[in-house]
């Protein structure tokens, strides 16, 4: 689009009343084109006064504290080298899977705040040196793979993409130490974001993860079947 | 709207600054001044106080991890926290329409029309005054999209009319109140 064209769109872009795809090709124009930049900050100057016209709401009294705690959450990673956090992370696909769980922020939000803790943990843990991240691989088409730091102790099992096991099963994940399985927990994978499983370990101690399938909710004390996922540690 | 008198007092660019630098006291000064006002926006236009909550944590942890690109030389703090809690507020709007499957169609009145009734029911007086100066086409037109969350396109064929029409309206009532509204920079609404 040209310079004439993107101007007959700002006041349209201020309001927020373009799509995504050309929303897109306003921002693109306007890291190149001061003029237009400087029209849309006036704009948008003009649209946020709108604000005033809705009825004022108090927020609720727990907000505060739910979210300060959630930036007092990411403090803690944001200490990780942002470099080592991004070489890793993208070693380990899991840019993808991180991308992914911004979503969870609009979901119910007991599920989003434990998501959340979660991915906390998660780029807190990849920003290790001694991280590692392994792909779990089977007779189940899927992408799921398993991020663990031996030195911390701390896993998590990122899926992806994994097929729903079926009406009243789950998947259970075991962490096998020479020929015992020991259960690490139960999980469904969701068609519309990554799901991330929480694992503390001695790793030291494991020679493989692998994942069957089992009876909902719980799963089972030993594999009922052959692992359908698995990879060695 | 009242503004509660706060600690962040005249510069909320230096705030943001702070905030860039991983200040939490400047956040937690950010939070008590806009809270208020963010929340507002998003259960005005959501009329759903779950989903309003969500939209108003994800605004204040993008000013956390995003207060670095915000340029103060561009524009006001003001300004930047209240587009991003619109966008913000947008996006969860169109998720809502999406799963709910809104008719669009004009023919086919929508079910919950929060625009029409925001742009009665304006309370502050500046911006009403402001809406009250513009032609109806043009306040229909920005009305439903700041307050309906509607894209031009969408605008235009709930309104009958072509797009390029939608775009006019929009651009002629946004300098129009730009003149009226953006350029009182030093203004905090004390209605
Ligand atoms: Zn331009």
């Amino acid at each position: 689009m040209t310079h004439e064209e993107i101007r007959e769109s700002l006041a349209a872009y201020a309001l927020d009343a373009v799509d995504e795809d050309a929303r897109r090709t306003v921002e693109t124009h306007l890291q190149a084109c001061s003029e237009c930049a400087a029209e849309v900050e006036a704009l948008r100057g003009a649209a946020a006064a709108l604000a005033a016209g809705v009825p004022v709401v108090a927020p609720p009294p727990g907000l505060r504290a739910q979210v300060l705690a959630a930036v007092r959450g990411e403090r803690t990673t944001t200490r990780v080298p942002r470099i080592w956090i991004a070489g890793l992370a993208a070693a380990a696909g899991l840019i993808i899977a991180l991308a992914g769980l911004s979503f969870s922020l609009s979901r119910e939000l007991a599920a989003q705040r434990a998501q959340l803790a979660a991915q906390e943990q998660l780029v807190a843990m990849v920003g290790r040196p001694s991280a590692r991240a392994i792909t779990l691989q089977g007779t189940v088409e899927g992408n799921v793979r398993f991020v663990y730091d031996p030195q911390s102790r701390q896993g998590m099992l990122v899926v992806t993409r994994l097929r729903d096991p079926g009406r009243g099963l789950v998947y259970q994940l075991w962490l096998v130490a020479g020929q015992t399985p020991e259960s690490a927990g139960v999980f469904r994978p969701a068609p519309d974001r990554p799901v991330l499983l929480p694992v503390t370990a001695d790793f030291g101690r494991y020679g493989a993860v692998a994942i069957s399938v089992e009876r909902a909710p719980v799963g089972a004390p030993r594999p009922t079947s052959a692992p359908v996922l698995s990879s060695s540690l | 709207m009242s503004v509660d008198n706060d600690r962040v007092g005249g510069d909320e660019e230096a705030f943001l600054r702070r905030v860039a630098h991983g200040d939490e006291r400047a956040f937690r000064a950010i939070y008590d001044r806009y809270a208020r006002s963010v929340y507002s926006l998003a259960v005005g236009l959501l009329r759903d106080p779950q989903q309003a909550e969500e939209v108003t944590q994800e605004v204040f942890l993008a000013i956390w991890r995003g207060a670095a690109q915000f340029d103060a030389d561009r524009g006001r703090a003001r300004t930047w926290i209240l587009s991003l809690a619109h966008h913000r507020t947008v996006d969860a709007i169109r998720r809502q329409r999406v799963r709910a499957a809104e008719p669009l169609d004009p023919a086919v009145p929508a079910p919950s029309d929060a625009a029409e009734e925001a742009i009665r029911g304006v309370e502050g007086a500046r911006v009403r005054d402001a809406l009250a100066r513009l032609s109806p086409v043009q306040r229909e037109a920005i009305g439903l999209a700041y307050y309906g969350g509607y894209t031009q396109e969408e605008i235009a064929r709930r309104l009958g009319v072509p797009l390029g029409t939608v775009k006019t309206r929009m651009r002629d009532g946004m300098m129009r109140l730009r003149d009226l509204l953006g350029n009182a920079r030093s203004e905090v609404e004390t209605t």
